[in-house]
Parts: C-alpha cells; structure tokens; sequence
C-alpha cells in the first residue's frame, strides 16, 4: 500500500517538474545553448563602435554580400588597406600593425565567428536587406558595441515571430530555411 | 482479383519474380530489406550497447547545457578577387574528353572549388545535359588516392620490385633530359581529341626525333580502319540519328557506350517524338545493352554472326530484292554472295524492306566492345556498303574532316615489335592504361625488359606505373589547360576552374620542358613560356576566326564553344575494293565470350568513383561487381543460379566469377565487364569485380574482345551479388502504361486506366508557386546521368557493397526496370522515380515530430534536425522513396572529396531520413534571386539536377500553376497518369506513357497491368 503511495508521488513529481521545464523552455523563460550574449575575442581588436558608430561607415562597405548573397561575409584584407593602407589612416596603431602584416605577408585574419546558425539552417541575407530590415534588427546596435556580441538568440523562435507578422509576408515554410 | 501466386506477371523486375520463387515472395511481403540492427553490425563498432553508451555521454552534455558550440572561424580572403562572392557560385566553361566523347562543361565552383559538373549549354554535343562520367570525374580530381607529386620508382633488371619514392621535378627533369638525348625515344598515347596536345607532341617528337604510337583503353581502331578503306578517308564519321526514321544497331549500344553516346542518345530522342515521324530502333543483339533495352524490335544474335546478320541485309537487298545501284555490281555482289548460306537464325527479310522503304533516313551501325571480333573492321565495311546501298551517306552519316582525332600512323603492336628489336631505349606513355587493358598474349610486359627508362604521366600507382621508371604525376583535367575538337566539328576550350591542389604537372608541361632542352625544339616551343602560352600561340596561328585576338579569347573562355569550324557534310563513294577481304569466317562452337562496358565505367579509367561503382547498372542493376552474365536457358541447362560461381577458360587464361542470369541474353554468350579488377586504381576500384581484359585474345596485332571460344563451368561457391532490384517491389500493379504508336496516334493515353477518386479533405491551397514535374517514359532510356547528378548536386553518400545488398542505398532518385514478356527476349521499360511530393502525402500524417510536412507550394519538406528517426514516413510511402541515415556516413569521406559538398544542401548526420527535394535549394536560391532583382521568376527558371542532366528532355520540371512554364502543358495532357493514382496521394510528379513503335505489346495491359490490388 504504501508503496503505491510513494509511487504515485513519484510519478507526479516527475510529470509536474517535466511540465515545468516545457513551460520554461516554451515561454523563453530558459534559453539553453542559444549563446545570447557571446563575446569573443578577435584577433584584432576592431571597434565597430568608432568604424559604424563615430565614422557612419556603412555596414555594407565592409560586408559586401549582404544585397546578393546568402553570406554578408567578413572583408578581405584588401578593404581593409583602402584607408589603412601606407601613410593612410591610424597608421601607428598597434591593432593596425597587425592588420598590415598580415595583408603584406599574404596572411589571412582568423576570426572568431560571432552569429553562428547550424549547418541546417539556411539563412540568406540578400533577401531580408531587400526587404527593408535593418541589420541591427538581427545584429543589435552594432554601431554602439566596442567588441560585437550575439544580441539575439537567432533560434528558431526568434525567426519565425517575424515571418509570421502579417505585414512581413514572409514564408514559414519548413524549407524556407531547412533543406 | 486477380493475385501474382497465380498468374505470371506481365511486367516482372527479377527472374526470381517472374518464376514466383518463394525467396522473392518473402522479401516483396517484407518490404524492407534491413531491420534495425543487423547480426554482424556490432563488428563494424555500431552495436546497439555501444549506441546506449553513446546517447549516455549525449544526454550528459545536454545537462551541462549553456556551453559555447564549437567555435568557428571565419577566414576571409586576403586580396579577394572581384567575381568570387561567397556564398554564390561560379560557372566556367570547360571541356570533358570520354574516350572519343567530347562533352561541354559548365563547372559550378564555390570560393575557388569546383563542386559540380553539368552541361554547357552551348556545346552541341550535350546540350547542357551530361554523361555519368562526366558528372563523376569531378571525384577523381578530390581522390585521396591520387599521386601529389613526381614519384621514382627504384625498378631492378626485370622491374619486379616495387620502391617508389617521391623525387623533385628537377631531379626528374634533369634525368629525363639526360636519357632522351640518347635517342631512340617512343611516345605512346591515346587518340587525344585536344589539337593542341596533338601539335605539342609533334613538336616534340620532331625535336628527338621520337616516334609516336597510339593505343587507347576502349579502341576505335577497327572502324578508323574500315572509313580508310570504305572511302578512301581518314577519321571518323558523323551519325545523325535525329535524321534517321529508321535505326539498325547490331551488336552496337550507341545510347550506353558506343562512341559518342550522349549526344547520339539526344538525338535519337528529338526523333522519338509521338508523331507519325517517330523512329523505330531494331536491334540485333548478343547481350542486353541499353540500347537494346530500348528497342522497339529487338532479335538475339552470337557475337560471331554480327557480320553475317549484316550481309544477310545487304543479300535480301542486292540479290534478292535487286535494289539500289550495287545490286549491279560484280564485285559487291560476289563478295555479298560468299554470305548468301550464313545462318543468323533470324528473318531479316521484314528489317530490309522496311530499311529500304526508309533509304535516305535510315541508319546502319554496328561495333564496340561486345562485336570486338577477330577482323571486326569486316563488319564496318560491310556497314558502310549498307548505309551506301541505303543512300544513308551524306544524310545520315557524314564525313568529318580528317582533323578530328588524327589517325594512327603506327599502332601498340607496332611499337612492340621495335621495343623487341631493341629500338626504343625510352618510352613515355600518356593518356592510357596498356598494362590494364592489354592481354598477356600481347607481351608487352616482356618487351619492356628491352627499354632502358620508362616515363608514365598518369596520376596513381596504377598497373602501368609500377612498371615504369619516373612517374610524371599529371594534373587533372579540372587543373588543367587544354582544348578539345569534338567529333561533330565543335571546338572548344578546357579551363582551369582550380589551382592544382598538389604539386602535379601538366603532362604538356612536361613535354614542353622536356622539348626544349633539345637543340632541335620548334620555335613555337621555345617562344612559349609554358603550356597555356603553348596553347594561347597555337590558337592564334591556326587564326580560327575572332578567337586568334584577345578579346576573341576572352569570349572564348567564357561560352567554351567555338563550332561550326570544321564543315562535315558532303556525300562520298563507297569503294568496293574495301570488300575483297571479306569472307565468312568459321563456325564457333560452345560459348562465345562477349565483353562490353557498362555505362557507369567503361574502359575502367574512373572506377576509383564511388558513386560510378555503386551506380545501378540500367540493365542488370547490379552494384559494385562484375559478373558473367549468361541467358536464362543456358543457365538451366549448367544448372546455375544467380550469384553462382562458374568458371570462364579461353586458352591458359582462367576467371572465376559470379554470374548473373540475364533475361534477352542470346543462348550461348557468356558476358563479361570491363572496367573492373583494378590494380592499384585506389581503395575504392581495387578488388572489385575481375579484369576481363585477361580472357581478351591477341591476333594480329590487335586486341579481340569478343567471339572468343570459352569453355563454361560451374566451380561452386556463390557470391550475394549487390542487386538494387529486388527490394522496391510495386506488387504489379499499374506502374507503367505502354501504348503501341498506333493506338497512341488514335487516343493519346487511352489505355491508362484512370480512377474516380474522392477525399474527405479539402486539400491543400496552393496561391503562389505549386510544383510539379513530368517524367516522359517515351524518351527516358534509362542511361542513370540524372542518378549521378543528384548524388553529386545533394551530397548524397554511398554505402558500400554490404549496405548495399541490405538495402540501405541512399541514392535519392532510382530508375525502376521493368522487364516485359517471356524472360527468353523481353521488353524493358526504365522508369526514374524521384519523391513523388504527393499533395495528400502519406509520410506526412504518420510523422509524430512533423519533421516532414507540406509546404504551400506543395512540395514535401524533409527537416532533418526534426527528425528523430521512427521511419514510419519511410513504412507509410507507397513509392518507397525514402532513404534512411543508419550511420555517420560524412564521417566516412575522406578529406579531399569534403571539398565536393554542396554548400547549398545540408549534410546529413545520422538517424534521419532524407529524399528527394526537388532540388529546393535551387528553388530557393532562384526565388531569392528574382526577390533582390524586383521580378517574379520567369518561365522554366528553375531547373532540377537531375532535369539539367538529361540529354534527352525526359524531365520537365516547374510551377504547375502557371501555364507559362513548359510543365503545365505536360501534366494536364491526357498521355500523363499518376503512379498508384487510386491511393489518392495526388502526386505532384506524373508520367508520360511509353509509346512503342510496333504493331503489338509484349505487356498488353488490358486493365491495370495484372493483379489489381483494389
């Protein structure tokens, strides 16, 4: 008898606490392995605050493929040269010592990626700048941030509450992203 | 109702089937061949406790949840080029030569790497459409197995030892330059379709003075032979088969393998329309090729009586009939006459007349491997004098100018002869395999004691370069400079579309280098810095229109096709001298051997593919093997089953091999693969199948490769052939829909038994985009380019031979064979099935996760990182389309063939389901293309993979809810029906019915083929 007590205690603490962390996890109340707010360290200390923010350099100056392609991809070296190149801007910087270095011994810069989606999700910038949507919707306020930082889940969720806004027209698809 | 215990089906798959073996009844009731875990899987390391252990250490991490994913690097270009953005693809023109096939190339390359290969539309070869080959060689250039760089091969006296070492290329060059100013030097190579390569190796045989030999793989010799004597004319000729209503093919696969194949496969099908102009193929035949295996009349014939059966022809036409000019021709008719008592055991009398009633539009051929008979350039001659009796020349078969693929001035049996005469101190070979494909009779092993330094410029330790001295590793065509003129008079150019990934050189390179030490080397040598200069010069002397500027070169590079060059046309005078050494030969007893290439190899050069080696063969769909394959009376008589041991003897020359029983097989033909038996071809090719080129014979100076005498014995053992064709099985019902031209004429699709079908739904809305595709069965020869296309466009694995047989292939596109009639000499029907991406889709009502669900514009959507693997969807699909992950296969591809991904289409990881999207990504990228440039996608925008491959248009691909695109028209038309229509999965993919030109159907079917499962 009091074995089939204690069991059935059991049982509704298990349902009751398996309940929770789906309502936590549904509700946004818990974010597992979303990594908001991940901050790494680059390479090169680049301050998009002075480049976006003081400079109102604009984003697709840097990140070319943001109008026609999947990628907004990270610039070439060669971008970079246009005003740091010789006797060109902040010459002296020890951040930028190292950018020309690696530019003049044909070395590439490792940097650490920031936004990262799963290879099965298939994300395509081209389209959403298209469609008039600010960079800072996705990316935050770029202009303001010292070290860039992932501002937004980008989970799932996060895409699809703007697909599915009337005035967005948007497809919500499975195989709008996943194929 | 009728059952299959019952009655003999109609349409049958297997001969297993078609007996109602009770082995075939089990597995079509068991609809999967593979449970879940299989007795011997624990070996592999993937047993169910180890899998436990594993999903522990998963579940652990997911507890310790909020930890950073692996980071990634983002690695950008240093000085990016202008063209190249990432994330969209590049396409360069380019060129592919298959042996005698030249093929336009459009290469898709994404940040510098090629990832697919597909049709230049330009190139009137192809069309846009392209080969198995041409599709699969893109792996050869990511083979891990390929040399990266020169290699040395330490040989004592006898080159018996094998010690290779990597060597500089200055150490190599300073050698080889050192041996070639000794003289004596002979350049053996294939009959190379590249004018500039062609040029090159003259120049650089006039500075040593070399000579130069020409041996090929999968040779043309005979015919070559034949067009010199029929006409008086070097090269090779031109078929039109798009002009011909009428087509003869004896012991000839022109659609498969024979020469140009697809182009002759695309114009056979722009002449397969469903007119009263359709043509009519009858094929006289000793195996079941693919072009057999189209055939509207098809007749059984032994290798040995090709040439009988053709002068049989021109007997009913000169003797009997008295037609046409010859028939007054003493010497014609004398040697004619000598072949009036040969028995080809079939009536010919029907074929001729209706030749004759076709004489302007008619075509003759004849020859390859499978008719590789001793004197085979007999039956080209007679061949040519049929299609001249049949004023075929001039409409039907062209001359080309003799500068395509010059020919031979001294052939292997040439160069043998001086290397035993001790006049060869060095060789080179390039572009050829001899040691592979030559039979020991040939001695060519032996003669190699007698040369002081061998130089192979291929690209692997394969069975030549273990014998030879330096190993000038080759880049691959991908790497490479080059050009190439077609045999339909097109030119065009070959480009780079990668840096060379290792430290390789092009073999022109190397001639290049080498030329130029001697102090005879041709100014156009010297004055070119390196090959591409080489070539650039050459182009601008041979001043071929605007290509000779800069600019001219420029547009050159970027359509790769210069045609209309090289004039053929004309007619020309059969000369009847060529006839005088035309006699009947003997009469073989017992068994003939015939060899023949199957579509996915061929000569065998890229067997290191896995997609080529776990291709279903189109007829046999068999996998990962070759076999001897033996008619189905042959084998009840030596009492032999499929799968069996036998043993094949020609001389002192054994292979035991198992054997396939092949329905259409003529009795008394034993048939055997080449391409297989590699050696050192890489971890792929070796040890797969046997080298049938060890039964081939020597006799005067060529290579037979079939009629041979071959003693068949049955040596026990049996060996699970990897047949994909036996699982899938559609329990007969109306699965393919055959009307005679006749009736289709009269009723387009009168015989499609079609069904009232109501739902309890309302049915899926499509407003924007709906799609569809349409598959014309008519057209479809069932060549399996478009199987290979979608591996190589969705990343799809392969499994290896033992997955294989458990039913675990994971190509997502099949092409179904179905067999017609009594199995003696049957009808077969090829029918590719892709997902169906029904409206009312089974597998999406079953899925509990919704990893597969429907999409607003109706295609079937697969989620892969939804899915959890419970493979209901794959237990409920009626077409059984889907393919199942059981392990990581991406962890099974080696290193470099990671670089032929699509980025495009996620790779899948085990434990979900996958199948075809119809491409969706290319949807996808199109739609977001016409988004960025304010428009709407234009009609026929967006292609399939497998659609784009297809030389004969068999797919039509598009949005069904626009009439603008070509599909429209396609699906709605009475001659479409839907497979399995009465399940009411409304699939969004219908075929066209087959039509065949005859007067009668092996399969009949009166209402639903037979055994209507109501």
């Amino acid at each position: 008898m009091s074995k089939n007590v204690i069991g059935a205690v059991v049982v509704c603490v298990l349902l009751g606490s398996l309940s929770l962390v789906v309502w936590a996890l549904n509700n946004n109340k818990v974010v597992i392995g979303y990594n908001k707010g991940y901050v790494p360290d680059q390479p090169v200390n680049f301050p998009h605050d002075t480049h976006a923010g003081k400079y109102k350099i604009d984003c697709k100056y840097c990140h070319t493929g943001t109008e026609v392609s999947r990628h907004a991809s990270v610039p070439s070296g060669n971008v970079c040269m246009n005003c740091h190149g010789p006797a060109l801007v902040q010459n002296d910087s020890p951040e930028i010592q190292k950018v020309r270095d690696a530019f003049n011994n044909g070395r590439a810069i490792a940097w650490q990626k920031v936004n990262l989606l799963p290879d099965y999700v298939k994300f395509n910038h081209a389209p959403h700048i298209k469609a008039g949507k600010d960079c800072t919707v996705c990316h935050g306020p770029v202009a303001e941030m010292k070290k860039v930082v992932q501002h937004e889940s980008l989970s799932m969720g996060f895409c699809v509450n703007c697909h599915r806004q009337p005035e967005n027209n948007a497809p919500t698809n499975c195989s709008t992203c996943h194929y | 109702m009728e059952t299959q215990n019952t009655q003999t089906p109609k349409y049958w798959m297997s001969l297993e089937q078609w007996r109602q073996d009770p082995e075939f009844q089990k597995l079509a009731e068991k609809e999967f061949q593979s449970s879940p875990l299989q007795s011997d899987d624990g070996k592999d390391g993937w047993a169910r406790r180890e899998f436990l252990k594993l999903m522990g250490a998963s579940l652990a991490l997911t507890s310790f949840g909020c930890v950073r994913r692996t980071a990634q690097k983002i690695i950008p270009y240093v000085n990016k080029p202008a063209d190249v953005i990432h994330g969209l693809s590049n396409y360069y023109a380019s060129s592919f030569a298959d042996g005698f096939e030249g093929l336009g190339l459009l290469v898709t390359t994404r940040d510098g790497r090629p990832i697919k290969i597909e049709g230049n539309p330009d190139h009137p070869a192809n069309r846009g459409g392209m080969s198995t080959r041409g599709h699969a060689m893109i792996l050869k250039l990511y083979d891990p197995d390929r040399y990266t760089g020169p290699k040395r091969n330490l040989q004592n006296d006898t080159r018996s030892n094998r010690e290779i070492v990597g060597v500089k290329w200055e150490d190599l060059d300073k050698a080889v330059i050192e041996q070639l100013k000794k003289g004596s030097i002979a350049i053996l190579g294939n009959s190379c379709l590249s004018p500039s390569t062609q040029a090159l190796t003259d120049d650089f045989s006039a500075a040593y003075g070399a000579k130069s030999y020409r041996y090929d793989d999968v040779s043309y010799e005979p015919l070559q032979e034949a067009t010199q004597k029929s006409y008086g004319q070097a090269g090779l000729p031109r078929y039109d088969f798009e002009k011909a209503k009428y087509v003869v093919a004896i012991n000839n696969d022109f659609m498969g393998t024979w020469l140009n194949p697809t182009l002759y496969s695309r114009q056979f099908a722009l002449r397969r329309r469903k007119t009263a102009d359709m043509n009519k193929l009858v094929v006289f035949e000793s195996l079941m090729s693919l072009t057999g295996s189209n055939a509207d009349e098809r007749y059984r014939i032994r290798p040995s009586q090709t040439l009988d059966l053709v002068m049989a022809i021109l007997n009913e036409l000169l003797i009997n009939k008295k037609v046409s000019r010859f028939a007054g021709d003493a010497a014609v008719l004398r040697a004619v006459s000598a072949f009036a008592k040969a028995d080809v055991g079939v009536n010919v009398a029907d074929v001729a007349a209706e030749l004759w009633k076709n004489r302007g539009q008619s075509l003759v051929v004849a020859g390859g491997v499978h008719s590789g008979i001793e004197n085979a350039a007999h039956i080209h001659v007679a061949v040519n004098l049929l299609n001249a009796v049949l004023e075929n020349d001039g409409k039907t078969v062209e001359p080309v100018g003799a500068a395509v693929v010059k020919p031979a001035s001294a052939n292997i049996s040439d160069l043998i002869a001086s290397m035993n005469k001790k006049e060869v101190k060095t060789l080179i070979i390039h572009g050829c395999n001899p040691m592979y494909s030559l039979p020991a009779a040939a001695k060519f092993r032996e003669a190699f004691n007698n040369v002081e330094m061998i130089i192979y410029t291929g690209d692997r330790n394969d069975e030549t370069a273990r014998y030879a001295d330096y190993v000038a590793s080759d880049h691959h065509s991908l790497e490479n400079w080059g050009d190439m003129l077609s045999l339909d008079g097109t030119y065009s150019i070959q480009q780079p579309t990668i840096q060379p990934l290792y430290n390789t050189r092009a073999m022109q390179d190397s001639l290049l280098v080498w030329a130029k030490a001697s102090s005879k080397a041709s100014a156009r040598v010297k004055g070119a810095e390196d090959w591409y200069a080489y070539l650039r010069n050459n182009w601008k002397d041979l001043g071929r229109g605007k290509a000779s500027t800069d600019d001219g070169w420029t547009e050159l590079l970027r359509s790769g096709v210069l045609s209309g060059v090289t004039a053929g046309g004309g007619s020309r005078t059969f000369l009847t001298a060529a006839l005088n050494e035309i006699k009947p030969a003997s009469r073989k007893s017992g068994f003939e051997l015939a060899m023949y290439e199957t579509v996915a190899l061929g000569g065998g050069d890229l067997a290191n593919v896995p997609w080529l080696q776990e291709l279903p063969d189109p007829i046999t769909k068999i996998t990962w093997d070759n076999y001897a394959t033996i008619s189905p009376k042959d084998a009840a008589s030596l009492k032999l089953k499929e799968g069996y041991h036998v043993t094949l003897t020609v001389g002192d020359q054994k292979i035991t091999i198992p054997a396939h029983i092949q329905p259409g097989q003529a009795d008394g033909v034993v048939g055997l693969a080449v391409g297989y038996g590699r050696v050192g071809a890489g971890k792929v090719a070796d040890g797969v199948g046997q080298n049938a080129f060890a039964l081939a014979q020597w006799s005067n100076g060529s290579r037979v490769t079939s009629g041979i005498e071959t003693a068949v014995a049955v040596s026990g053992g049996r060996t699970e052939l990897a047949c994909t064709q036996g699982h899938h099985s559609m329990e007969g019902r109306q699965i393919v829909v055959e009307e005679t031209l006749k009736d289709f004429i009269k009723n387009p699709g009168g015989t499609v038994h079609r069904h009232k079908m109501f739902s309890m739904w309302s049915g899926h809305k499509y407003k924007g985009n709906k799609w569809g595709m349409v598959i014309d069965l008519n057209t479809c020869n069932g060549c399996s380019a478009c199987v290979i296309a979608c591996q190589s466009e969705n990343n799809i694995p392969t499994v290896g031979k033992k997955y294989v047989i458990e039913g675990r292939e994971m190509q997502w596109l099949r092409i179904d064979r179905y067999y017609v009639g009594d199995p003696e000499n049957p009808d077969v029907v090829h029918q590719p099935l892709p997902c169906m991406h029904c409206d009312n889709a089974p597998c999406e009502t079953v899925c509990p996760v919704i990893a597969t669900s429907h999409s607003d514009e109706g295609t079937n959507d697969m989620t892969y990182n939804r899915c959890v693997g419970t493979r209901y969807c794959s237990n409920n699909c009626p077409y059984k389309v889907r393919r199942f992950n059981w392990f990581q296969y991406s962890e099974g591809i080696p290193t470099p063939h990671k670089m032929a991904m699509n980025p495009d289409v996620t790779v899948r990881f085990r434990g979900v389901m996958e199948k075809c999207t119809f491409c969706i990504h290319r949807i996808r990228n199109s739609k977001s293309e016409a988004k960025v440039q304010n428009r709407t996608l234009r009609p026929n925008e967006v292609q399939t993979a497998c659609q784009q491959s297809c030389v004969t248009g068999a797919i039509t691909f598009g949005d069904l809810n626009n009439t603008e695109w070509a599909v429209t028209k396609e699906f709605t038309s009475p001659s479409s029906y839907a497979l399995l229509e009465e399940l009411n999965t409304q699939p969004a993919v219908r075929y066209q019915v087959k039509v065949r030109n005859t007067e009668e159907l092996k399969g009949a079917p009166k209402h639903h083929g037979e055994g209507h499962h109501a």
